[in-house]
């Protein structure tokens, strides 16, 4: 019996070190989230909890030693509010879909529409990546005069037809990993983009980053709170082994 | 929970940056012939806690991993090339160009210099120079009894001499254009110059095919800084900045609540 009571204690210990490692990555989640509030095409990230339940547990009193864990973080991809600037080569995407580039090993997929030109007239993204048409060749200008964009994708300039965007999408979204540089690339190699026409392209406006701050802030003073739990939880525990060493194990006359 | 620190930090930090850009912008919303700059942010690199597709048990694989990023940075701010609204002066020499062009001008040290800032004036030999002295390129000159100078949309720059009906033709104002204008190095004084980034100079006659635009006499180009805009920029990066302040304030009192756990 007293051997099942010191277990169930460590356990608490155990658990709540657990919960504890879980709130701190959860943290690094909203701190990167809040750091990118005014990134171009940011999608935010939350934490997905789930619980660990050791294989092997066979404890006869029946305390399963399972742990709160941080098994994955899914991506938001909420549409972010569309901000007007004006400049022709800048895209964004209203809807479901992504545009696809050409990175440096493969496709890269993003929502951030800030394109340039570069210096043989092809349409590039401010890494300098190809932006990819719809048969996934990149898209050459002629003249530097003003391209024309409509809202299938379609690039027109001097009403001569350049070619349309490849606006791709994905049945199961998860398959998107983020890159950095508001890039996606596609972790299953058995997933492949679709077209999509969900999408509608608006010239002159970037898409703004989805986090909301005060949404951010809420979940931050929320996390706080039971990171300050859980280390009670710890110091009661230690407490309670305390005592039961100091009080219940006292050797009578010492 | 370092890092959740130093996220907060680059978020600080490309905020910073982000009002730098907004002040200069406002700064310079008087300024004839000014572009704005848009700040961009790009989200930085991220760690794999949990590889995608690692067994989660002897069963099943995770399907999706856990990647904590590390921030935000500051990437580039790009010059918008919108067009600025135009102001009557009544000044024969003040030019805006109504398209894509770029004047050319000569610097001291013999290399050509790209403006919007069309307020030109004579110089003591007649030449037609901007504001700083730089003459336009190609050369016009105006010869000291020239009166009532008309410059043309195309460019034409003409004048009367007394005692002549007809009019004289001091030259043809050439304007210049660039593959990717957002690429273009800032010198200051409203000054650009090509990069690789730009794409060379391609010059020609406004009013042509290229995209130029035409010319038009008596008016300036005011900036095109949208005052509302910087404003409604200012305070959502203040906001932004504090949001990433509390962050440092939240991950230091986890800190020192998990360093409470050993008393």
């Amino acid at each position: 019996m007293q051997s099942g009571v010191h277990k169930l204690m460590e356990t608490v210990s155990v658990i709540a070190a657990s919960g504890l490692q879980s709130r701190m990555q959860a943290l690094d989640l909203v701190a990167n989230n809040l750091a990118n509030s005014t990134t171009g095409g940011f999608k935010l990230d939350q934490e997905f909890y789930s619980l660990f339940t050791a294989a092997d547990d066979d404890s006869a009193d029946g305390t399963t030693t399972s742990l709160p864990l941080n098994e994955k973080q899914w991506t938001d991809f909420s549409q972010g509010i569309l901000t007007p600037t004006g400049s022709p080569l800048d895209l964004a995407l209203s809807g479901r879909g992504f545009f696809a580039v050409k990175g440096p090993s493969g496709s890269l997929y993003t929502r951030n529409g800030s394109f340039r030109l570069s210096t043989t007239g092809l349409l590039t993204t401010s890494e300098g990546y190809e932006v990819l048409d719809a048969s996934g060749q990149p898209i050459q200008t002629q003249s530097p005069e003003p391209i024309e964009v409509s809202a299938n994708g379609t690039i027109t300039q001097s009403d001569k037809e350049l070619g349309q965007l490849q606006i791709a999408d994905f049945q199961d979204r998860s398959v998107l990993q983020k890159v950095g540089n508001s890039y996606f690339s596609v972790s299953d190699a058995k997933a492949t983009p679709t077209p999509t026409t969900d999408a509608t392209v608006q010239q002159g406006k970037v898409e703004n980053s989805n986090v909301a701050p005060a949404e951010s802030a809420v979940r931050l003073v929320g996390l706080m709170r039971q990171f300050e739990m859980l280390q009670k939880a710890i110091a009661i525990t230690a407490d309670m082994n305390k005592q039961s060493l100091s009080e219940v194990a006292r050797v009578s006359g010492s | 929970m370092i890092r959740a620190l130093y996220s907060a930090a680059t978020g600080m930090t490309a905020q910073q940056t982000n009002v730098d850009n907004i002040a200069n912008n406002l700064a310079n919303s008087n300024t004839a012939g000014f572009k704005a700059r848009r700040q961009q942010f790009q989200d930085l690199l991220y760690q794999t806690m949990v590889q995608p597709g690692a067994a989660a048990g002897a069963q099943t694989t995770v399907p999706t991993g856990l990647q904590l990023g590390l921030g935000t940075r500051a990437t580039s701010n790009e010059i918008v090339f919108t067009q600025g609204n135009f102001t009557q002066t009544d000044n024969p020499l003040d030019l805006v160009i109504q398209g894509n062009g770029f004047f050319q001008v000569t610097l001291p040290n013999g290399e050509l210099a790209y403006t919007r800032a069309g307020q030109f004036q004579l110089n003591k030999d007649g030449g037609m120079v901007d504001a700083n002295g730089n003459l336009l390129t190609p050369q016009i000159t105006i010869p000291p009894n020239g009166q009532n100078v008309t410059i043309a949309t195309d460019g034409t720059v003409s004048y009367t001499v007394p005692g002549q009906t007809a009019a004289q033709t001091a030259g043809q104002i050439q304007l210049a254009t660039f593959i990717n204008p957002a690429g273009l190095n800032s010198l200051g004084q409203n000054l650009y110059q090509p990069t690789n980034a730009s794409g060379d100079a391609v010059a020609g006659n406004p009013g042509g095919q290229e995209g130029l635009g035409t010319l038009l006499q008596g008016y300036t180009e005011q900036s095109n800084v949208s005052v509302v805009d910087e404003f409604v920029n200012l305070i959502v990066s203040q906001r932004a900045y504090e949001a990433n302040s509390k962050v440092v304030k939240a991950a230091d009192e986890m800190y020192q609540s998990m360093n409470n756990l050993t008393r």
